[in-house]
């Protein structure tokens, strides 16, 4: 069993010295600092967010998406065909993100996070992955005036992130995380998923498909059989049947978010370890990864620090239960 | 006022003057006291006032110069929060998310003297502003209730107190706004349930405003959120939800949102004049009340004046058309 994260890293905290990511930013807008500057920053801040996780002891880390404003910045900003809209609410998060504006062809050169993962790989002495934003979420977020249908736009998108993929299997990644709540946010959708997911697989480096926000027990059965090497889901943050089905994920990595990463009560080490101890009935430990729910920059700084070390006691705790 | 029809007004808040954010600077380093910033606080409160007055805004609002958010404010006056540490909102904004750490009360009245002071100030009426129960717990992380309904209903209890305490002292429009409302669709009943049990003996004339979310997937359940208005943004979304009411008729009256509060550009009046238009087929004119789509905390002063001006000269300009045609 390994323990590793999802999504976004907490970019500053409360404590001192904790905010020069948001300082470089605001000297930035000011022109006060130039990108060199900025970049700088940035690049600090991602070394601080991989030294983080990796003292905490996870096994998988990410680079924390330090650079991301949202799960479509990069890409919209880097795509040709897209750009970034106007704000929007991002799903039951008082959090908010640029819908993606698609007024063209979606093409990418393969090139958008070459420069984050690089930096991650040299700095990074635990394994690494990397991550990209999910085709079905990305579609149904944006402002689409060019493709005719839906289906269209989630292929558009998911053949846009197969080049990302393969070019970051080029550069060594052996596992990407495709961040996708629009699968169990709108489960009718789920089938027409399946061939982008095929598309992205397609590339060659193995693909963990990432559910989070929403119970996944409507898709469940479905996840179980997308071409991918592992399904990320969420059975902490609400009610959900899905830790008593595990046995419908057979051949693949569970990744189960076993501590809410969207609420500051810290589970205690009996809870978790308990999610963890049920999830080995149904799953044998080689092929169980346990995770926060989401993200963790849904929370503060020391609240993240502090889930993150309650995930790790108690993985170390249930760990020596036999499956 | 001069007409019942069309009548003008604005969603709450209003930008801080420099020397009031400057003080509120101070404040927070220990620099300057409670007294002295609540002094700045006032005066900024009577500027927003008469700003109101000039424009010919008829429903007035006291700005909100006292609050630094919509939630943070209630955490703070409130028994069982506690303030968390900083989350980011969108690109470099950050805002420090309250947590329900216990039992929630009030040990006193947050905003009536507010409201009293404000009043006191003009003959127009000042609305009462509150944040309503679902909101509170959409935009807080809960750690004390059991379930996300508890916590709803909880909040609703200490939030009728405060609405039940503006309507004694003579508020005649109290808004309960809901923004969170639509964040999770499949909970709109519990939304509904809390706002009964805060306006179950209001007598005033009640307001929920509404934004930055698909209304779509709530409408028209949000028809039985027991509130007398519903005030929309609509604008910022080409007058969309529009459409809806098509099929399910808007059975509310209406504060629609004709300004865009998240662009610098100014629309013109006819622009936002068609906006009242569109919502004329909807609503008639009596329960329609333009304003701007949302709060304009965020907008520099003078583009929240001009923003205002539009909306109401545009509301100017189509009552003169009604008033062209013979019933």
């Amino acid at each position: 069993m390994k323990t590793t994260v999802i999504g976004a890293f907490p970019k500053i905290s409360d404590e001192p010295g904790g905010q020069q990511l948001r300082t470089a930013l605001h000297k930035h807008d000011r022109g006060e600092i130039d990108d060199a500057g900025l970049d700088a920053a940035y690049d600090a801040t991602t070394r601080a967010a991989i030294a983080e996780l990796e003292e905490a002891g996870v096994d998988v880390v990410n680079d924390g998406q330090i650079r991301w404003d949202d799960l479509f910045a990069p890409f919209a900003r880097a795509w040709s065909g897209v750009r970034r809209g106007p704000l929007e609410r991002y799903y039951d998060n008082n959090t908010y993100f640029r819908q993606p504006e698609v007024s063209g062809t979606i093409s990418s050169d393969g090139r958008t996070l070459a420069r984050d993962w690089g930096l991650a790989r040299s700095v990074a002495r635990h394994e690494l992955k990397a991550a990209v934003c999910g085709p079905l979420t990305f579609a149904t977020l944006a402002v689409n005036t060019h493709y005719r249908s839906l289906e269209d736009l989630v292929l558009a998108t998911a053949d846009a992130l197969a080049t990302e993929v393969a070019a970051l299997g080029k550069a060594g990644a052996t596992l990407v995380d495709v961040e996708d709540p629009a699968l169990v946010a709108l489960p009718q959708h789920v089938e027409l998923a399946r061939e982008a997911y095929r598309r992205i697989a397609a590339a060659g480096v193995p693909i963990a498909v990432q559910a989070y926000f929403f119970p996944a027990d409507r898709v469940l059965e479905s996840l179980a059989s997308f071409p991918v090497a592992q399904v990320g889901l969420d059975v902490r943050s609400r009610d959900t049947t899905v830790l008593r089905r595990l046995d419908a994920i057979k051949d693949r990595t569970v990744v189960l978010g076993v501590v809410d990463a969207r609420n500051t009560r810290i589970e205690t080490e009996r809870e978790i370890a308990q999610t963890i101890e049920d999830a080995l009935k149904l799953v044998p430990a080689e092929r169980l990864w346990v995770a926060p729910t989401t993200g963790l920059e849904y929370l503060p700084h020391d609240v993240a620090t502090a889930k993150l070390r309650a995930l790790m006691s108690a993985a170390r705790s249930a760990g020596g239960v036999p499956a | 006022m001069t007409d019942q029809t069309l009548l003008t007004t604005t969603v709450g808040s209003f930008g801080k003057p420099d020397y009031l954010q400057k003080a509120r600077n101070q404040h927070a380093k220990g620099k300057l006291d409670r007294a002295e910033l609540e002094e700045l606080e006032k005066k900024a409160t009577e500027e927003w006032i008469r700003v109101q007055e000039q424009l010919d805004l008829d429903i007035l609002v006291d700005g909100e110069m006292y609050r630094g958010d919509m939630i943070a404010f209630f955490a703070e006056n409130m028994e069982g929060w506690k303030i968390g540490g900083l989350v980011r909102s969108y690109g470099n904004r950050y805002y420090h998310k309250p947590i329900i750490a216990g039992k929630v009360a009030r040990p006193r009245p947050w905003t009536v003297d507010w409201w009293r002071y404000a009043q006191s100030l003009t003959d127009r009426p000042v609305k009462g502003m509150l944040t309503g129960p679902y909101t509170l717990l959409d935009w807080s992380y809960n750690e004390a209730y059991k379930t996300r309904r508890d916590a709803a209903l909880a909040l609703a209890e200490v939030v009728r107190q405060e609405a039940e305490d503006l309507q004694a002292a003579g508020a005649r429009y109290i808004q309960i706004d809901e923004p969170a409302i639509h964040a999770r669709p499949e909970e709109i009943d519990i939304a509904i349930e809390a706002m009964g049990i805060v306006t179950q003996n209001l007598k005033a004339k009640t307001i929920s405003h509404i934004c930055y979310g698909d209304f779509a997937a709530i409408y028209p359940q949000v028809l039985e959120l027991p509130v007398d208005q519903l005030d929309l943004a609509l604008a910022n979304y080409g007058y969309r939800w529009l459409d809806l009411m098509d099929r399910h008729p808007f059975t509310k009256e209406m504060a629609i949102g004709i300004v865009d509060v998240h662009k610098h550009e100014l629309e013109s009046v006819d622009e936002a004049a068609a906006g009242i238009r569109r919502g004329l087929k909807y609503v008639s004119a009596d329960r329609l009340l333009p304003h701007p789509d949302c709060g304009l905390k965020t907008r520099p002063v003078e583009e929240s004046i001009a923003k205002c001006r539009v909306v109401v000269e545009a509301a100017k300009l189509v009552r003169k058309e009604l008033a062209a045609v013979p019933a």
